[in-house]
């Protein structure tokens, strides 16, 4: 229930991340989820492409690797040039 | 295309609000803990229960979430602490931001024992860290003895398991000690302590544990 928090987080990081390296856009961002962390992959993905759809950031893939414990962590932002 | 490695946690922004809350709570001497259960598992039972066993000197405070209505509230203002409602609208779990905003114009320093009651939900209220020194998971016998397999987050991160309601125990299949072992699965260490709110049964330990941890007079 609360993915959509957290997908919403994932985009706010993003648009600071492509604010700092400016100029660029994001394609492609990862996080790693632990099993413990509460997290439904499948739902987040699914709020992540709500959230994502007809705003600045699309298209943007998100990327989920499975974490240990409850970690729930950035890993990498892919990034091109504008 | 460029890679470029991102660090930190996801909700870093609930995160940096926790770690000021805990820095407050440890300026001021409070000890926090958060309660999280299902609906029903019995959360405002437990803290009738202890503040009713207070002496009113004792300086305790409770903040209760939910998504609709102060019943809480009203509930547990008839103990005499201080007690104030968090009404999430909606949200399936409280955040640290509703903790501060919840606390403002409470003067933390006359504060020694603070708990934090979330709103009823075994999964959501796992991932937002309120600045509490403890995480304690309620899981009454009503529930089934499995839910720690099946939720294991909040077990795996909480510090002490209360098993609520086991004066149902003659009435219902619930089988505690699988419970337990199945909560030890996911937390090998996890503390655990059995009650009932209704015949007190286990309350004596819950006091207990809670006591050990926080200081039962005024500090000077």
């Amino acid at each position: 229930m609360h993915e959509v928090t957290v997908a919403a987080g994932i985009l706010d990081a993003v648009r600071a991340e492509v604010a700092a390296q400016k100029p660029a856009r994001a394609i492609k961002v990862g996080v790693r989820i632990g099993q413990m962390a509460g997290i439904d992959p499948e739902s987040l993905a699914f709020c992540f492409e709500a959230l994502v759809k007809g705003t600045d950031v699309e298209p943007l893939e998100l990327e989920i690797e499975r974490g240990s414990a409850d970690e729930l962590e950035f890993c990498y932002l892919e990034l091109e040039p504008t | 295309m460029n890679r470029v490695a991102m660090e930190g946690k996801v909700l870093n922004v609930n995160d940096r609000a926790a770690a000021e809350l805990r820095a407050d709570f440890a300026r001021h001497g409070v000890f926090a803990v958060n309660l999280i259960g299902s609906p029903g598992s019995g959360k405002t039972a437990l803290l009738e229960r202890t503040l009713e066993s207070y002496d009113p000197a004792r300086r305790a405070a409770v903040l209760t979430g939910d998504i609709q209505t102060d019943a809480d509230a009203a509930r547990l203002a008839r103990y005499g602490f201080p007690v104030r409602q968090i009404t999430t609208a909606g949200a399936c779990h409280l955040d640290a931001r509703m903790v501060r905003r919840a606390l403002e114009g409470w003067d933390l320093s006359t504060i020694d024992l603070l708990f934090i009651e979330n709103v009823g939900n075994l999964v959501c209220p796992t991932s937002y860290d309120l600045g509490e020194a403890h995480k304690i998971v309620l899981l009454s016998v009503t529930e089934g003895e499995e839910k720690p397999l099946k939720y294991p987050g909040i077990f795996f991160k909480a510090d002490l398991l209360a098993i609520t309601k086991v004066d149902l125990l003659p009435y219902v299949p619930f089988q505690v000690h699988v419970a337990e072992a199945n909560a030890r699965r996911i937390h090998p260490d996890i503390d655990i302590v059995r009650v009932s709110s209704t015949s007190k049964t286990g309350l004596d330990r819950w006091l207990e544990w809670i006591a050990r941890r926080a200081p039962a007079v005024p500090a000077l």
